[in-house]
């Protein structure tokens, strides 16, 4: 914490709220010990004095010097405000966890009160507390107080709301924890830091608050006096002496802005804002990139070298990160065919994702895409300009994503946000568009598709959403449909019809899929070809057909540590011990090695290339490791670990 | 075997008419509505009540006789019982009658009727510069700065913005009186003369809460721009200004509309302070005078007014929240 | 140990007319020391039975009992029923060590003692794999697998005679799904335990249950033993399911 706390305050924002509030308290604290009999002599002979060498900002009514009387009030001010916020926050937070150790029904009611209270602004409650209590300094601190506790009441429900849904607070109910223990141990540390910042804030707004009453003659009365009291005697007598009113203006903007960047300040401590940026995007020690293959082609009619939809080589993307750049996705070279159905499987951290964005040219800054190579139906993505390759792409390129109802939205209805790429990319008038939209989600099986068109993204099942984003995808005529884990976000019923949806559509319309998933089953269902991600790099590339002879360790211990409905229920489950690796933390050599059986010195040394196994004759099949399996050598068994041998921490991730 | 829509049986038309979510919808919002007017109306009944000691002696000072103070007690009907006074009240209320104040002897009524509009209008001008400069410039610093880019002009927009924003509407009130009246006079600071003598006080309204709802319009549409079916937008390769205009910007006025609500009730407390500073012949400048003067009735009538028209405020917000998305009625029923 | 019934049971939300039906008049014996696994898909209504047995929703109508005891409204102090949540990123409070969290469900006895709680803490990490002098970690330093090794270990400390596992794999990584599985299946013997296992994945729940319950829309529609279901379903939606598997090197 401290850590944070020292790097905030060396930026521009936390220094100058350090130096304000810094300032101001240490006003307050001395400047009626040192001006303060200054601030109250009365001086007949100059009253109502312009600015002077004796008196800075002039006298008021009484001859009294009103730049001491400004800096003398800095207590007065600061302290009644503090004193505000304090009643406003313990108010507020006490009102706002009681429901949740209170019988329900007195909860709601509370809650109820509490939802009619918040909706006044601060300042009218303020003045009927102010007529309440009496006008004067009392009445006004409690307004105040009592006008900002319904807000921080509300902020209070809104984050013990959000903590209590959370599962440990649901394990702690369960376990038998009191409800006032919770409310102490799990509930209010973790809703401290947005409430210590809100009131950070709130101290400023009470000031301003304070000011203004005071202002308006029903906060503090004479003989005290705050900056709020000064500033109405000053607006008085503005045409005459500006400096009068102009020094108390000066002294409250100053506190509130104090407070406003001391509030910005600690929420960029809670936050942990990473404000440091790395130096400029690494290179890579890839070819030269190729030049753009010949001007003109840009809308997928050029003839394709062998069918090749999409061609990657040595693909990188990297983000920036702390003080680096991370590189998720480092080296992957695919090629996929014309009708292909190409998969994509691997575990948290692999890549796989990002490698589908990457050539669907869908990252964004502050992402980079480093490439030899990255063509799309022959042309070149990263050398040719946008506006060239955005025809090609919208129509030739569809993509599926993984969460539809994120993916769709909200407010848009689903048929016109299928119609707008058949407007965009094939300059169809609105009606043709939306005939076509109907017409695609017929194609797609969405029942009623006509009613469906009409309807919000929210009104449609998860399995039908899908379908109609695949029926988006439709709406041109793709010649690569990207599927980014279609089907983890739904029901197992329904993933069995999207993915039947998709095999019709690539047989129907020789589309070729790239599909991505964590599941190799799925993947082996769908594809002719399948690409085993590990940290960023492609370890296997093998037809799905070889998949039970797969030569990667790592390969064979995916198959192995799933169990199919007829595994063996008297040994225990595969497990690959330790856990795939960060981005961040991609170690030297073969990312795998530490999970590995066979690992030698040398995996760890240096990273094996993707090579064609030499056993394959067609050499349709490549590996990326220094000790490839061999067919008859290996049995199942031996890539996992038997329960018997784990050790405390070192298994299973 | 594909999935099937179950449809309800179909109810009657009435039964239809009273599933619908509209009218839940419509019930619920009117009933927090009216529950909310009668608590604003109890508490501004009580409020006179609950002051220490007498109101009417308070309002006509010590000295007064005290056969006067009788007298007015039994015309504002205060030694009657506490429920009677209520029923009273509340009845009074709905035929129009805000009471007489205790200073001027005059009907509150005509005295709200002749300064309510002033005020609304104040209110009311201030909001739609608010809106109008706010939330375009937001949406647009928002797109020029996102994911990192213009750092600079980003660092010049959170300055002036969170200057803008400390600033208190009184002060800069004041200082606008300063500069226009005691240096360049093209304005007028006081009254509600001409159409010019607008532009100070709105300005002064308006400022802090325009860069504040600048900032929430720049959060906001920096958040949608993270969201999912922005990416689904870019995949389809749509123009950059239709993904911002037909995909971002209407998800990001939900959460912009409920601060802009916010900022409107705000702006009509605000305009108790503005209006005392320009001598604005509205209703916040008549509040300070009968609280300093103790007159209450005139005070119940105010602040009754002022928390009406911030309830009104939360409806018509809610009711437009309700009809921009789709989701909501649905969600709340 | 233990018999955990669930007579009639029945969990509404909301209103009478638009109100919903998660969980509809569920008849479901786990026999004592015995796991049975719970399948359905979204909206079956399978969390919130579990939720109902450790009286985190409340039940509209029916009884919830274990060995004849009604545990929807527990005697103070006893918690036979815990749970293992699905996220093992917000199953632990992440400003408490796991030591903390895993001695906050100790029973109030076994609690009082400062040595006996920690000895007590290192035992149960150590029955999960994990090394008994981390207990001062916090959760961020833990991977998911790790977490939900935690979170196995907190529902051991308040002596359950029944356990449920929600879903506790699916939020894991493939690879490491294993562990768990193998950890929670060696534990249930060795104590014992009563078991509900809810999961989606069909293979997985048979590898574990010697019973299997088949749930859709809020009702219960088949339940036996886990071969027999699972290899000759009665219930033509537990056929669907199986057919819905995938299996390796199979057509779609």
């Amino acid at each position: 914490m401290r850590t944070r706390w020292l790097a905030v305050v060396r930026t521009p924002l936390g220094a100058a709220a350090l130096l304000l509030m810094v300032s101001m308290v240490t006003l307050a604290v001395l400047a009626p010990v040192i001006w303060g009999d200054r601030a109250v002599q009365v001086d007949t002979d100059a009253i109502h004095h312009g600015p002077s060498a004796a008196h800075l900002l002039g006298t008021d009514g009484l001859g009294r010097d009103i730049l001491a009387r400004v800096l003398v009030a800095t207590r007065t001010s600061l302290g009644l405000a503090t004193l505000a916020v304090a009643i406003a926050v313990g108010l507020g937070t006490l009102i706002g966890t009681a429901p949740s150790v209170l019988p329900r029904r007195l909860g709601r009611l509370i809650t109820g009160a509490v939802n009619i209270a918040v909706a006044f602004p601060a300042l009218l409650l303020a003045l009927f507390f102010a007529v309440v209590f009496g006008v004067g300094t009392q009445g006004a601190v409690l307004g105040i107080g009592l006008a900002g506790a319904p807000s921080f009441a509300r902020l209070t429900q809104t984050l013990s709301a959000s903590v209590d849904g959370l599962d440990f607070v649901a394990a702690a109910r369960v376990a038998g924890v009191s409800r006032f223990r919770i409310l102490r141990r799990h509930l209010l540390p973790n809703i401290a830091e947005p409430l210590v910042v809100n009131a950070t804030v709130g101290a400023g707004a009470a000031l301003l608050a304070f000011a203004g009453l005071s202002f308006l003659g029903i906060g503090v009365q004479a003989p005290s006096y705050d900056w709020g009291r000064l500033l109405g005697e000053g607006v008085n007598r503005i045409y005459s002496n500006p400096a009068g009113a102009l020094g108390p203006a000066v002294a409250v903007m100053f506190a509130g802005l104090a407070f406003n960047l001391l509030g910005e300040t600690t929420a960029a401590v809670v936050g942990g804002r990473a404000r440091t940026r790395p130096a400029s995007a690494p290179g890579f020690a890839a070819a030269a990139v190729e030049e753009a293959t010949g001007g003109g082609h840009t809308d997928g009619s050029a003839a394709l070298e062998n069918d090749v939809i999409l061609h990657t080589d040595d693909l990188h993307v990297s983000f920036p990160a702390a003080k680096e750049w991370v590189t998720p996705v480092r080296g992957v070279s695919l090629t996929i065919r014309a009708g292909e159905a190409v998969g994509i499987v691997g575990e948290s951290g692999s890549g796989k994702s990002l490698t589908a964005l990457a050539a669907s040219r869908l990252i964004e800054e502050p992402g980079v895409i480093n490439a030899a190579r990255l063509d799309f139906c022959g042309i070149p993505l990263l050398t040719t300009p946008e506006r060239e390759t955005r025809r090609l792409l919208g129509r030739s390129l569809a993509m599926v994503f993984q969460d539809p109802m994120k993916s769709f939205n909200p407010t848009m209805r689903v048929g016109r946000q299928l119609a707008e790429t058949a407007v965009e990319h094939q300059d169809l008038d609105r009606r043709s568009a939306l005939a076509r939209a109907i017409d695609r989600l017929h194609a797609v099986r969405v029942p009623a598709p006509a009613r469906r068109a009409r309807q919000y993204p929210h009104e449609f099942s998860g399995g039908m959403l899908q379908r109609a984003m695949i029926g988006m995808g439709l709406m041109n005529t793709p010649r690569l449909i990207v599927a980014d884990e279609p089907t983890t976000a739904l029901d197992v019923t329904v993933q069995r019809q999207v993915l039947r949806l998709l095999a019709d559509v690539r047989a129907e319309t020789d589309a070729a899929i790239l599909l991505i998933s964590h599941d190799i089953a799925v993947i082996s269902q769908m594809c002719d070809r399948v690409l085993v991600m590990y940290a960023g790099r492609i370890v296997e590339d093998l037809p799905v057909a070889e998949l039970r002879t797969a030569r990667h360790p790592y390969t064979r211990a995916l198959l192995d540590v799933v169990p199919g409905l007829d595994a063996d229920r008297t040994s225990p489950l595969g497990v690959i011990p330790g856990r795939p690796p960060e981005p961040s933390q991609f170690p030297t050599g073969c990312a795998f090695a530490d999970r590995c059986r066979f690992a030698t010195a040398a995996c760890r040394e240096e990273d094996p290339l993707l090579r064609p196994s030499d056993s394959q004759v067609d050499g349709d099949h490549r590996v990326a490791c220094w000790h490839p399996v061999d067919g008859d050598r290996l049995l199942a068994q031996q890539s996992f670990v038997p329960i018997e041998a784990m050790k405390a921490g070192e298994i299973g991730g | 075997m594909a999935s099937l829509v179950v449809d309800p049986s179909t109810p009657s038309a009435a039964g239809r008419v009273l599933d619908s979510p509209w009218l839940s919808f419509t019930l619920r919002r009117g009933a927090r509505f009216l529950v909310s007017m009668w608590v604003l109306v109890t508490a501004a009944f009580l409020m006179m009540h609950l002051v220490p000691g007498d109101p009417v002696r308070a309002a006509l000072g010590i000295d007064a006789p005290a056969d006067l103070v009788a007298s007015r007690r039994e015309a504002l009907g205060l030694n009657d019982p506490l429920l009677t006074q209520y029923v009273d009240y509340l009845r009074n209320l709905l035929s129009g009658d805000l009471g007489i104040s205790m200073g001027s002897g005059e009907p509150v009524g005509t005295m709200v009727v002749e300064r309510l509009g002033s005020t609304v209008q104040l209110a009311l001008l201030a909001f739609v510069v608010a809106g109008a400069i706010a939330v375009p410039l937001g949406v647009a610093m928002a797109v020029a700065t996102r994911a990192g880019r213009r750092r600079g002009v980003e660092l010049v927009f959170a300055t002036s913005s969170m200057l803008a924003a400390a600033i208190p509407e009184f002060l800069l009130a004041v200082g606008l009186v300063y500069v226009f009246a005691v240096n360049l006079a093209w304005f007028p600071v006081a009254g509600a003369a001409t159409l010019s003598s607008f532009v100070l006080p709105v300005l002064a309204l308006a400022v802090g809460p325009t860069a504040i709802l600048a900032r929430i319009a720049r959060v906001e549409m920096l958040a949608v721009l993270q969201d999912d079916y922005i990416r689904t937008a870019r995949a389809k390769r749509l123009p950059a200004r239709r993904i911002y205009l037909r995909h971002a910007l209407p998800n990001a006025l939900t959460a912009t509309l409920t601060l802009g609500g916010l900022m409107l009730t705000t702006m009509v407390a605000g305009t108790v302070l503005v209006e005392n500073i320009f001598a604005w012949p509205g209703l916040g400048s008549r509040i300070v005078q009968s609280i300093t003067a103790k007159d209450y009735p005139v005070v119940q009538a105010i602040i009754l007014i002022y928390g009406g028209l911030v309830l009104l405020v939360n409806l018509l917000v809610d009711i437009t929240l309700a009809l921009l998305d789709p989701r909501s009625t649905i969600r709340e029923a | 140990m233990g018999e955990l019934r669930f007579d009639h049971v029945s969990v509404r939300y909301g209103g009478r007319r638009t109100g919903h039906t998660a969980v509809n008049d569920v008849d479901l014996v786990v026999p004592s020391g015995a796991v049975v696994g719970l399948v359905g898909e979204s909206g079956s209504g399978k969390s919130t039975l579990a939720r109902a047995a450790v009286g985190l929703t409340p039940v509209s109508a029916g009884a919830i009992t274990l060995d004849g005891h009604d545990i929807v409204r527990p005697r103070r102090g006893d918690r036979p029923v815990q749970m293992v949540f699905q996220n093992p990123y917000s199953s632990l409070d992440p400003r408490m060590s796991i030591g903390e969290s895993i001695a906050e469900a100790l029973p109030r006895s076994e609690r009082r003692n400062r040595s006996a709680r920690a000895a007590e803490v290192v035992r149960l990490l150590e029955l999960v794999n994990l090394d008994g002098d981390r207990a001062a970690a916090l959760p961020g330093t833990l991977s998911g697998g790790q977490r939900q090794r935690v979170a196995l270990a907190r529902a051991l400390a308040a002596r359950p005679d029944v356990l449920i596992a929600d879903e506790i794999t699916s939020a894991l990584d493939v690879s490491v799904q294993g562990a768990v599985v193998n950890l929670i299946r060696e534990l249930q013997e060795q104590m014992e335990l009563t078991m509900l296992f809810i999961s989606h994945n069909l293979a997985v729940v048979r590898y574990v249950s010697d019973y299997v319950a088949v749930m859709n829309h809020g009702d219960l529609l088949e339940f036996g033993a886990a071969d027999e279901v699972l290899s000759e379903p009665g219930h033509p939606y537990t056929r669907e399911l199986l057919d819905s598997v995938l299996e390796l090197g199979g057509c779609i």
